[in-house]
C-alpha cells in the first residue's frame, strides 16, 4: 500500500471517529436537554397564587399575613369576575325556557373551565379532592387553561372520507348579546392579577410527601424509596459477591463443576429484569414469606440476585488484575493464604470491586421489572426505616412508568414526571461519580 | 477509627430518614385494578389524613389484585370484574375467603380519538369492530380509515368485562387488535391515533378522547346510574374473610357523604 492511500485511509478513519463520538453527543443532548430543562421546571416555575395558598394549607409553608395581603388583591377581580357570573345568572332567569336551556348547556362547560383555571367558585359545595380546591397552580398551565376557557374545540367534519379537522370558536361569540359576553376579555386581560403569577422556587418537591397522588407535592416517598431498595440490595449482594469472587479465583479449582458455575454466572447476568420480577414474587413472597406483602426487604433481595452477577464479575477481574507479584511476595514472607487475601490481594482490588458495586448500585436504582411485584406500590407515604422489613414502598422509576401511563391525569402532571426523571437521573449520576471519586482517592493511596 | 465514624455517621442518616413515620403499627395493603386506583388511591389519601392509618396502593391489574389475595400479600383486592370461580376455589384451597364489597358503579366508555365523525354505535358494531367484521370506519359511517382496535391485557378486569358485555361468549376479539397495559394507557393511544378505537373506564374520559354513544346512550352519571347505558358494570374490593378493624373502616367510606362526594368527584357513579 502506498503512503497516500495509508494516508487517506488513516484520516478517514479519524473522521469516522470523530463523526461517531459526535453522534453520541447530539444523541445525549437530544435526550437530556428535555429531561434536565423540564425537570428543573419542577422546583423552578412560575407559580401563581394558587400554589402559595396550596402551599400554606397542605404543609403550612409561607407567610399568613402576606398570603392574606395577595389574596386580598386578588379577590378584587375575582369579586368582578363572580359578579359577571351572577348577573349572567339573574338574566338567564327572564329568558324563555326554550333559550335558557340553550345557554344553561353552553353556560356549564365555561364555568367547569372557569373552575380549573382560577379554583372554586362561590356558591359551590367545597370539593373533598384536593385537585378540585385549587386552580392553576403554575402559570404555563394557567395560560393552556386559559385558551380552553376562551375557545371551543370544534370538529369541522364537511369531508366525509377524512378525519375531521380542529378548529377554534371563540366563546365570547357564543355567549353575543348576553351579558357574560363581557366576562372573556376581562378573564384575558386580568388573569395576572387574578392569579399573580410570581417565579417560584420550591424545593419541597423534593422533600415533600405527595398530595392527592402527585397532582401536588412533591416526590420524598419516592426518593427515599429508591434509596433504601439500592442500598438494601447493594448490602445483600456486595459481600456475597466479593466473596463468591473470592472463591472463583483464589479457592476454586479448575473443573467441569467450577466451569459450569462461571457460565451460570455469565447467564445469569443477561436474564431479563423481569424474570428476577417473578421469581422474587414466587420465591422471596409466596415461598419463603420474607414479608405479609410486597416490602422494601422482598424488592432488595430482588434486587440483589439480579445485580449479583455484575458484582462478582468485577470483583473477578479486579483481583485478577492484582500482580501475581504481590501474592508471591507476601506468601513468601510465611503468610498464610486467607491473610494474603485479606490484607494483600483485596486492598489492591479494592478500587475495581467498588466501581463495579457502585455501578450495579446505580442500576439497582433504576430497574423497574424486578420491583413491580416485589416492593413497588404507586401510592404510599414515606416509610420508617423500622418498616422496610414489612411495607412496600413507592420507588422513582416505576412511579415514573405509572405517571407516564396508569395516571387517570397523566396530561396534567408531566412536570412531576420530568422532575421524577431527573432526580433519577441525578441519583444514579451522582452514585457513579462518587465511585469515579472514592476509586481515584483509594487508587492513590495504595499508591503513596 | 476512620471507617468506624463513617459508619456511625451513616446510621446517624439512616436513623433521621426514618424518623416521623416511624409509629405506623396498623397499615393497610391494596393491590389489583388500574380502574378502581383511583378510587383507591383518593380513599387512601384521606383515610391517611383522617385515621394516620398508612395505606399503600398498587396498580397491577385485577388478576394481580386477586393472586395478590389469594397469596395473602394484600389486604384489599381491587378488581373491576367479579372473581372468576377458578380464583376463588385457589383460593378456598389456601383458607382464603374472598367476600366482595361493591364500590361504586363504572360506565365502560367505548373512545374515538375527537376528529372521528362517529358519533355512536351500537352494540353489534363494537363487536363487529373488535372481532375483525368492520375494519374501516366507513362501514360504520366514519371516515375512510382503517381501524385500530386497541385492547387491554388479559390481567385486565376491564378486558373481561368488555368480553362478558359487549363479546359475548363465542366472539373472540380478533388478534390483530393492539394491546395496551392499564386505562390510562389505552386513553393515550387512542388520544394520539385518530383512527383508534378503545374502552376505558368512565372516570378516565377526558377532553383527550371523544366517549361515543351505545346503542344511542350517552355514557354518563344518570345512565350508568339507572342502567340504560348498555356497558355497566359495578367496581369491587375484596377482602379476606368479613373486614375488620382498620380494612372495615377503610372499606365504608364508600358509604360515607366524603367517600360518595369522592367516587363522584372522581367520575365514578355511586351506587
Amino acid at each position: 500500500m502506498n503512503l497516500g492511500t495509508r494516508k487517506i485511509l488513516d484520516r478517514s478513519f479519524t473522521a469516522v471517529g470523530f463523526g461517531s463520538i459526535a453522534v453520541m453527543g447530539i444523541a445525549l443532548l437530544i435526550v437530556l436537554v428535555p429531561i434536565i430543562t423540564n425537570g428543573i421546571g419542577s422546583v423552578f416555575f412560575t407559580g401563581t397564587i394558587e400554589h402559595r395558598n396550596m402551599l400554606f394549607n397542605e404543609f403550612g409553608r409561607g407567610n399568613r399575613e402576606e398570603l392574606a395581603k395577595e389574596n386580598a388583591a386578588s379577590e378584587v377581580y375575582r369579586k368582578q369576575i363572580y359578579g359577571m357570573l351572577s348577573a349572567f345568572e339573574a338574566e338567564l332567569e327572564t329568558m324563555d325556557s326554550e333559550k335558557k336551556q340553550d345557554y344553561l348547556s353552553k353556560y356549564g362547560p365555561v364555568k367547569t373551565a372557569l373552575q380549573t383555571l382560577i379554583g372554586p367558585l362561590p356558591g359551590e359545595a367545597e370539593a373533598i379532592l384536593t385537585r378540585y380546591k385549587y386552580g392553576q397552580t403554575r402559570w404555563g398551565k394557567a395560560e393552556e387553561k386559559l385558551h380552553e376557557f376562551l375557545y371551543e374545540t370544534r370538529w369541522d367534519n364537511s369531508n366525509p372520507d377524512a378525519m375531521a379537522k380542529e378548529y377554534f370558536v371563540s366563546q365570547a361569540t357564543e355567549f353575543e348579546g348576553t351579558s357574560l359576553v363581557k366576562l372573556f376579555p376581562f378573564v384575558e386581560e386580568h388573569l395576572e392579577d387574578v392569579l399573580r403569577p410570581r417565579f417560584t422556587v420550591y424545593w419541597g418537591f423534593l422533600t415533600d410527601s405527595s398530595v392527592d397522588s402527585h397532582i401536588f407535592g412533591g416526590i420524598w416517598p419516592e426518593i427515599q424509596g429508591t434509596f433504601f431498595l439500592a442500598v438494601g440490595a447493594m448490602l445483600f449482594a456486595f459481600p456475597l459477591g466479593v466473596i463468591a469472587a473470592i472463591y472463583f479465583t483464589e479457592y476454586a479449582r479448575e473443573g467441569f463443576f467450577n466451569s459450569i458455575l462461571r457460565s451460570a454466572n455469565s447467564t445469569l447476568a443477561g436474564v431479563p429484569s423481569i424474570v428476577f420480577g417473578l421469581f422474587g414474587l414466587a420465591f422471596f413472597i409466596n415461598t419463603l414469606k420474607v414479608s405479609e406483602s410486597k416490602s422494601v426487604l422482598a424488592g432488595s433481595l430482588t434486587l440483589a440476585i439480579m445485580i449479583l452477577p455484575t458484582i462478582i464479575r468485577a470483583a473477578e477481574e479486579a483481583i485478577l488484575s492484582v500482580p501475581k507479584t504481590y501474592k508471591e511476595a507476601s506468601l513468601s514472607l510465611g503468610s498464610t493464604k486467607w491473610n494474603t487475601i485479606m490484607t494483600v490481594i483485596l486492598p489492591a482490588a479494592l478500587p475495581g470491586i467498588i466501581t463495579g458495586g457502585v455501578i450495579s448500585l446505580g442500576r439497582a436504582a433504576g430497574e423497574t421489572a424486578p420491583i413491580i411485584f416485589t416492593a413497588a406500590v404507586s401510592v404510599g407515604s414515606a416509610i420508617g426505616l423500622a418498616d422496610v422489613f414489612s411495607s412496600p414502598t413507592p420507588a422513582l422509576s416505576w412511579n415514573i412508568y405509572n405517571l407516564a401511563s396508569e395516571h387517570e391525569a397523566a396530561a396534567e402532571i408531566r412536570h412531576v414526571q420530568y422532575g421524577m426523571v431527573l432526580a433519577l437521573v441525578s441519583i444514579v449520576l451522582m452514585l457513579n461519580l462518587s465511585a469515579i471519586l472514592l476509586r481515584a482517592r483509594i487508587s492513590k493511596k495504595l499508591k503513596g | 477509627m476512620n471507617l468506624f465514624r463513617k459508619i456511625v455517621l451513616g446510621a446517624a442518616v439512616l436513623g433521621f430518614m426514618a424518623g416521623g413515620t416511624a409509629e405506623a403499627a396498623n397499615k393497610i395493603v391494596m393491590d389489583g385494578s388500574t380502574t378502581v386506583g383511583p378510587i383507591a388511591k383518593s380513599f387512601a389519601a384521606y383515610f391517611t389524613k383522617t385515621t394516620g392509618v398508612q395505606v399503600t396502593v398498587s396498580e397491577s391489574g385485577s388478576g394481580n389484585g386477586a393472586k395478590s389475595l389469594i397469596n395473602g400479600t394484600c389486604d384489599i383486592a381491587n378488581m373491576s370484574r367479579e372473581m372468576k370461580d377458578k380464583e376463588v376455589a385457589a383460593a378456598k384451597s389456601k383458607g382464603v375467603k374472598p367476600v366482595e364489597h361493591i364500590v361504586a358503579m363504572d360506565g365502560l366508555a367505548i373512545v374515538v380519538h375527537p376528529s372521528n365523525r362517529v358519533n355512536a354505535l351500537s352494540k353489534a358494531q363494537i363487536r363487529g369492530i373488535y372481532n375483525g367484521k368492520y375494519t374501516n370506519w366507513s362501514q360504520v359511517g366514519g371516515p375512510n380509515a382503517a381501524i385500530v382496535k386497541i385492547q387491554r391485557e388479559s390481567n385486565s378486569g376491564t378486558q373481561d368485562s368488555f368480553k362478558e358485555l359487549v363479546m359475548g361468549k363465542d366472539n373472540p376479539i380478533s388478534k390483530k387488535a393492539e394491546t395496551q397495559a392499564s386505562n390510562g394507557a389505552v386513553k393515550n393511544r387512542v388520544a394520539s391515533t385518530p383512527a383508534a378505537i378503545g374502552f376505558i373506564g368512565l372516570g378516565f374520559v377526558d377532553n383527550a378522547v371523544k366517549a361515543v354513544m351505545v346503542d344511542g346512550v350517552e355514557p354518563d352519571e344518570r345512565t350508568v346510574k339507572n342502567g340504560t347505558y348498555p356497558i355497566t358494570r359495578p367496581l369491587f374490593m375484596y377482602t379476606n374473610g368479613q373486614a375488620t378493624g382498620v380494612v372495615k373502616q377503610f372499606i365504608d367510606l364508600k358509604n360515607t357523604p366524603e367517600g360518595k362526594r369522592m367516587i363522584s368527584e372522581l367520575g365514578y357513579v355511586n351506587r
